[in-house]
């Protein structure tokens, strides 16, 4: 297991730094999308079978594909270098270096979380999900169709051609 | 909670009326189902409670906020009546969509869970990027849009790995709780929790535009259409300060010294970077961005002076801010399109010499803003700055009297262009309704600044 866990973090930092440093934008999606796969190793790991099979489905199968078809489509495929003035790479140095810096800062001093509830095996599986999606968090999950009715007429309303 | 239900479910309603292809009907439709929204939440006056596994908190603070934003939306519906008679497809849509962002704003008014809040926020957006967006065939509302959606989601991105870093803490979503969970440390937060708060209030800083996370709001404004720009500066407003006073009331008040410190730097930054900004425009909009982010230093200024009446000095001021700012709106779009589709302060020129009644109600209105009596938006002001100096709050109370001092500058310079005359005048044509608009928004900022009211929230 503790084997397997390195593995995962190993592949998944190698492939999530190749996504930024490569310049091909179609090695990038590929790389995400082998990104995605080993986190959801991980969520298997955390015996959450249900989130990793759909976040294989939703995320690598659906977006990231539609991702990859647009790039060929629009043929973006090329190598891409951008170029910026010396003040915005330095800027963007300190900038993220800050961040880096108060988040190490974060995860370096982290106490000891005691957990609230104790391990249950079966959270991860369909039927504990169910259960809490429509008993404890059931008006989110009923409210966030609004979110999802105003996209889709988002996109009606952009993709639709007026006559 | 009815009102709540009723709204979600009338927005698909409205949507469904597009297929009547009859515009007129939208308007009033839309207006008769915001009214019984209004009737339904004011029902639930004074009862105080919880829904859904304390998903949500129906207490008379919701319920003053949600029947003042109900208010304005009406407003800006009878502005919408002339503002869409031009507009040939989607017009139940762009009805349908504000309803919807006002479910989100209800949502933010009322929660007592970080899942909702965060639900709140992200339903009062994605409508918003897509209203930005209306024109389509304008090149600026597609920019607008678009910034709009990218920089929206990196700080809601922000914000939720705040949330996740709260929860990683405390291991609850429920702001009570985290309320208990902070207390127990006595001001020395572990870092992660630290972290966490500070993403969290960056995310809400963001969508109120509280500088230094503003930059988005004067392009957004500038190129969204006008009628969508005084939703974003009232609305989303009022919304957002709502959410922002539960968050710090329901559940980080005694804020940690370092946060405490964060908020107050960005108070005087907001009212130090807007006026400063807004000395230097020449378009209208632009201005009234600008503004918008001085009076967000204001309002923070009511909510950090921790005391029972801010929520009621929040709302009179998010009101009567509000109030000024729609009928400013309808000027504007009249003076734009007589002067054929120029935004610049110059087309205010000759006004008075062609409708002296609209220059002598802007004057109100604008003096209102820049809070002189005896308009409403000075006993806002008034009321802001007693609360503060009351809490002990002398030397920001100072900075800020003197920021709204500078701020009167930039009002009069739009005043001194409407009572220019202009070298070739443009005629102006104001319609029955958005007349009667301007005259009633007023009337009602003078009278509300007579006749100040206090609510027990």
């Amino acid at each position: 297991m503790i084997f397997l866990f390195y593995l995962l973090s190993a592949i998944m930092i190698v492939c999530a730094l190749l996504v930024v440093f490569s310049r091909n934008p179609i090695n990038n999606v590929i790389y995400l999308i082998l990104c995605f796969i080993a986190m959801a190793g991980h969520y298997i790991l955390l015996n959450a079978q249900f989130l990793a099979v759909v976040h294989i489905i939703v995320y690598t199968g659906a977006i990231m594909v539609l991702f990859l078809f647009v790039i060929m489509l629009l043929n973006l495929n090329k190598a891409i270098i951008f170029r910026k003035s010396t003040v915005t790479r330095v800027s963007a140095v300190v900038t993220g270096g800050i961040f880096f810096l108060v988040l190490l800062a974060a995860t370096r001093q982290t106490f000891e979380i005691h957990a609230k509830y104790p391990f249950n095996s079966d959270i991860g599986l369909v039927s504990g999900i169910g259960k809490a999606l429509f008993g404890e968090f059931l008006l989110p999950f009923e409210i966030s169709s609004i979110l999802f009715i105003s996209a889709m007429v988002g996109a009606m309303m952009f993709g639709k051609k007026d006559e | 909670m009815s009102a709540l239900i009723f709204i979600a479910i009338f927005g698909i309603i409205v949507l469904y009326l597009g297929f009547a292809n009859n515009k007129a009907i939208l308007a009033p439709a839309a207006i008769g189902g915001l009214l019984i929204t209004m009737a339904l939440s004011i029902k639930d006056w004074g009862v105080g409670s919880k829904y859904f596994h304390d998903m949500i908190v129906v207490d008379n603070f919701s319920i003053a906020f949600n029947v003042s934003m109900l208010i304005i939306t009406i407003l800006i519906f009878l502005f919408g009546v002339n503002y869409y008679k031009r507009m040939e497809h989607h017009v139940a849509e762009q009805y349908a969509l504000m309803i919807f962002a006002l479910t989100g704003a209800f949502l933010m008014t009322s929660y007592s869970n970080l899942i909702m809040l965060f639900l709140g926020i992200e339903i009062l957006s994605i409508p918003l990027y897509i209203l930005a967006g209306g024109k389509k065939s304008s090149y600026r509302s597609n920019e607008a849009s678009f910034k709009y959606f990218l920089l929206g989601s990196f700080s809601t991105a922000f914000f939720l790995f705040g949330i996740a870093l709260v929860y990683g803490a405390s291991s609850t979503f429920y702001l009570p709780e985290i309320n208990t969970y902070i207390a127990q440390f006595n001001g020395h937060l572990p870092p992660m929790l630290m972290v966490g708060l500070l993403f969290i209030l960056i995310g809400v800083s963001f969508k109120v535009a509280v500088a230094p996370f503003h930059f988005w709001s004067p392009d957004v404004y500038e190129g969204a259409p006008t009628l969508v720009t005084a939703f974003m500066a009232t609305v989303v407003k009022t919304a957002g300060f709502a959410a922002f006073y539960r968050l710090l009331g329901m559940g980080l008040l005694p804020l940690p010294a370092a946060l405490e410190k964060t908020l107050w730097v960005m108070t005087g930054l907001s009212l130090l970077v807007g006026n400063l900004a807004a000395l230097k425009q020449s378009n209208f909009k632009r201005l009234l961005a600008y503004s918008a982010i001085v009076h967000t230093g204001f309002m923070l200024l009511a909510m950090l002076s921790q005391h029972d009446s801010a929520g009621s000095v929040l709302l009179y001021y998010t009101f009567v801010y509000s109030l000024a700012t729609i009928p400013l709106f309808i000027i504007f779009i009249h003076m734009k399109r007589s002067a054929k589709g120029l935004e610049d302060l110059v087309i205010f020129r000759g006004l008075y010499k062609q409708k002296p009644w609209v220059a002598v109600f802007m004057t109100i209105l604008l003096m209102s803003l820049a809070g002189l009596p005896p308009t409403s938006g000075f006993m806002a002001k008034y009321q802001v700055f007693t609360l503060a100096i009351s809490q002990g709050y002398i030397a920001i109370t100072i900075f800020a009297i003197v920021m709204a001092i500078i701020g009167v500058y930039y009002y009069f310079y739009v005043l001194r262009e409407a009572f220019t005359d202009s070298d070739e005048p443009n005629p102006i044509l104001i319609p029955f309704l958005n007349a009667a608009l301007i005259v009633v928004c007023g009337i009602a900022v003078v009278l509300l600044g007579l006749f100040t009211f206090t609510i027990p929230i």
